[in-house]
């Protein structure tokens, strides 16, 4: 009897367990209403006034919607130049401190409550109280006030070039004033794992460290979006990424290693997408220590790293060397500035006119980026045929940012891309002698004439005018080489053919325009 | 001593442990060098912006202050704020602690359900074909790596068979069953959802087998060294005199014998597994406190990491604790020693 009872539970159980295993398990494949984006980690916080993070912002930039948004071209390219998104119109004073926005009506937030000037003024002064990273972008002193009920006006202390398409910045997100009752300090706890926005999408759900769902906004002023659910995997492997890709659970594959992309470009039913970049990988050359407080080392080091090789052995192909501080698609480059290339006998030429260097120097890296070992390896052995000693140091990415933030370095690798379109993001950070460390002048590097030009440059709303300005100070500093400008690296994509509409925009890496995309049957 | 009282003066431990993990890992924290409040700002903004962080998060504090802050706190129940997540610290481990709980037992379960038959199997057959085969089990276990095993088990099974999927812990697709003990598995039978239970187990099965393939290799290393000790004993021979058959004899008589000092080793396993899931939780996706802590060391999230340490200490202890009671329970002799 005793044993009877224990057949039937073993075999209940195994039953149970039979049925439950062989329930029928969705798959993203030939769903036309469910679109899966795998991505590599988690977001860190949702909330676009504390968010300083590409990966975050493939959430949040759906979410919400901003004053001005970036055009696309009629052939379905992304532009840097901007167009109304909230704002149907608006004007700026003559001396460029006083920006006034009519804003369109019709929008509204999830929670059906309309997108109104107070809104604007709300999300902007919120954004300036915290005063967390995505602050930065913006004047300081600048006052937001509600001109009207749907009027808005942005007053500067000082004209500021770039206001314009700081507004289209991820941090520029319009927030519902609904999450003021959400908790202490401006609702940023709730916000930080919920949404408020008025975007084609809105946040329902968050499983911590698996998936993200969103879902249309049922107020949203635009289109309705095609997507019944957008749902954002998070699968830190990338050979579990493309292994999902390969097999249809997942439509787009973020952040694959170049020889994954590889391998997938010929795979049925996948895309391996190309774009034109404006990140761009560089070398740090600390200008306060020697021996790279000699322009000739510096000019030395320039012409002895074979960028072509870097590009094509590191890159596969995928990039173009920069021409300058100011990268390819960005308006303002001077094309004129000179652009350094492997001359070994120049650069030894250059550092006979410095007297040598005999002084080791550090070469900073982390593993942040898997491509700055490689980098770093293959500059050592460039500069070990000039003689110069250079000594690798692979640290963890917070210690190395200290590093840069003392100066206490002599080469370090990093990339940058641009907050808002404008050669400011490349100029004014970069050289600008009030940003020396990990502020954006990460080369320690200082020209008073330099820092006159950068000043009149973003007070200028004369385009032509700061073209020239911009143009001056490339040559001054390819010149001085103040950095060693290595290349703008192709951001590549890994897609399933059955997806729609995708623009690539290169101010918004790794964000997708989910409104305006579909899956095909 | 009783058992009461064994509780009674390891709870007391306990509370010194943890005031000298608090101690140790506050104090290698602030010695990395890295600025939390500038990863918070981002890289490109101004001084101002990162000092008002730092003010804002009491940084600007001296050590000792906000030491005695966070054990202030953390008396009180309160691990203070994730700096990266920007959601209290106690919050966050409640949702990744049970899936990696969840996980470690699950491959522990595997380890033992396997490494103890296959112990026992290559003593009773001591240098036979199973011998042997169990020899090359617990090598290969020890001397892969996770993440690479991972790999080639998602591979097989989920890219060429399709049997099982490659990560997470339950479809995205299904509804998650309401949260009770945190153990999706657990807590899709309560809610009476055979379906979300089915997909828990999919998922469950190739990360618990890639965990706990390096400890079965040790468990059942460990049995069969303790199984061959016990079955020279003079009662096993008396037993076979007395006509009891050899199924007995190893089951009945040497096994539970055998399993003493095995409960040590499964104790130390299980703390391993806790902590040694990072690699595994990262190449299947799971949800687990192992992305969150690496992903916290990497933004500098010193109440996340601290957080993380104190949780994973107490079930340490804990852990400890059980071996001991477990120990005093099925051996008397040591019940008397205590």
């Amino acid at each position: 009897m005793k044993n009877s009872h224990w057949f039937q539970v073993v075999g209940a159980a195994a039953v149970t367990v039979g049925m439950a295993v062989n329930a029928p398990v969705a798959m993203a494949d030939g769903d036309a209403d469910l679109l899966v984006v795998a991505k590599a980690s988690d977001p860190q916080t949702l909330d676009p006034a504390q968010t300083m993070d590409n990966n975050d912002w493939t959430v949040t930039y759906p979410l919400y919607q901003r004053l001005v948004a970036y055009d696309v071209s009629e052939d379905g390219k992304g532009l840097t130049s901007v167009i109304g998104e909230l704002a149907s119109t608006w004007t700026a004073s003559d001396d460029g401190t006083v920006w006034t926005f009519d804003l369109a009506s019709g929008n509204a937030f999830s929670d059906g409550a309309t997108v109104d000037a107070a809104a604007v003024e709300y999300s902007f002064n919120r954004l300036m109280d915290l005063g967390r990273g995505p602050s930065e972008a913006f004047p300081g002193g600048m006052k937001v006030e509600a001109t009207g009920d749907m009027q808005v006006t942005f007053t500067l202390e000082q004209p500021f070039a770039p206001f314009l398409y700081t507004l289209a910045n991820n941090g520029a997100g319009i927030v519902n004033p609904a999450v003021e009752g959400k908790g202490d300090d401006h609702g940023t706890e709730w916000l930080s794992a919920n949404s408020a926005g008025s975007g084609a999408y809105m946040l329902t759900g968050w499983e911590r460290g698996q998936s993200l769902v969103l879902e249309p906004n049922p107020n949203y002023g635009g289109a309705t979006p095609e997507i019944e659910k957008i749902r954002v995997d998070i699968i830190a492997e990338a050979a579990a990424r493309r292994l999902k890709l390969e097999a249809g659970d997942v439509h787009i594959a973020e952040s694959l290693p170049v020889d994954q992309l590889d391998a997938l470009g010929s795979k049925d039913g996948i895309e391996v997408q190309n774009y034109p970049s404006l990140k761009v990988t560089y070398l740090y050359l600390n200008n306060k220590v020697a021996p790279l407080d000699n322009v000739d080392v510096r000019r030395a080091i320039s012409a002895a790293v074979d960028y072509q090789g870097i590009i094509d052995g590191i890159l596969d192909g995928n990039g173009v060397q920069m021409h300058g501080p100011i990268p390819e698609g960005m308006w303002g480059q001077n094309k004129n500035a000179t652009q350094y290339s492997y001359d070994l006998t120049s650069a030894k030429k250059a550092l006979d006119v410095a007297g040598g260097a005999s002084e080791e120097i550090s070469f900073l890296y982390s593993d942040r980026d898997p491509l700055w070992e490689p980098i770093a390896i293959a500059t050592q052995a460039y500069l070990s045929q000039l003689g110069l000693n250079v000594k690798l140091e692979k640290l963890a990415n917070a210690t190395m940012r200290e590093r840069f933030d003392t100066g206490e370095f002599g080469i370090a690798t990093g990339n940058w891309s641009p907050d808002f379109a404008d050669p400011y993001m490349f100029t004014n950070y970069w050289f600008d002698s009030k940003r020396h460390g990990l502020a954006g002048n990460r080369s320690w590097y200082s020209n008073d004439k330099v820092d006159g030009l950068l000043q009149q440059a973003v007070v200028s709303s004369d385009t032509a005018e700061r073209t020239a300005l911009y143009g001056e100070l490339q040559e001054i500093v390819t010149d001085e080489a103040a950095y060693v400008y290595l290349f703008q690296k192709d951001y590549r994509i890994a897609v399933r053919d059955d997806v729609e509409g995708f623009v690539f925009n290169p101010m918004l890496e790794d964000i997708f325009n989910f409104g305006g995309m579909s899956l095909s049957d | 001593m009783s058992f009461l009282n064994v509780i009674r003066r390891r709870l007391m431990f306990l509370i010194l442990v943890l005031f000298g993990v608090t101690v140790i890992t506050f104090t290698i924290s602030n010695l990395i060098p890295g600025d939390p409040a500038r990863m918070i700002a981002g890289d490109r903004a101004t001084p101002e912006i990162v000092q008002n962080i730092r003010e804002d998060l009491g940084l600007d504090k001296p050590l000792p202050i906000q030491y005695l802050r966070y054990l202030e706190g953390v008396v009180q129940g309160d691990f203070g704020n994730s700096i990266r997540t920007r959601r209290p610290v106690l919050e966050d481990l409640r949702i990744f602690f049970p899936a990696t709980l969840e996980l470690a037992l699950t491959a522990l379960f595997f380890a033992t359900a396997l490494g103890i038959p296959l112990g026992v199997a290559s003593a009773v057959w001591k240098d036979k074909p199973i011998d042997h085969f169990v020899r090359v089990i617990a090598v290969t276990g020890i001397s892969t790596p996770a993440f690479w095993l991972g790999l080639l088990v998602i591979l097989l099974f989920y890219g060429n068979l399709g049997w099982l999927p490659s990560g997470g812990r339950i479809d995205p697709s299904l509804e998650m069953p309401t949260r009770v003990t945190g153990f999706l598995m657990i807590d899709s039978l309560l809610a009476g959802d055979l379906t979300a239970f089915g997909s828990a187990l999919k998922h469950i099965l190739l990360p618990a087998f890639t965990l706990g393939f390096v400890h079965l290799g040790v468990v059942a290393r460990q049995v069969r060294a303790a199984m061959l000790e016990e079955l020279q004993q003079d009662y096993i021979r008396t037993a076979k005199a007395n006509g009891l058959s050899r199924f007995k004899v190893v089951f009945t008589e040497a096994l539970p014998n055998a399993m003493i000092p095995s409960i040590t080793v499964l104790g130390l396993a299980l703390g391993d597994l806790l902590y040694g899931a990072v690699l595994t939780e990262t190449v299947f996706a799971w949800p687990g406190m192992g992305a969150y802590v690496v992903n916290s060391i990497q933004a500098l999230d010193f109440p996340a990491v601290m957080g993380f340490t104190v949780v994973v200490s107490l079930a340490y202890v804990l852990i400890n604790l059980a071996v001991d009671l477990i120990y005093m329970a099925v051996d008397p002799r040591i019940r008397e020693v205590s």
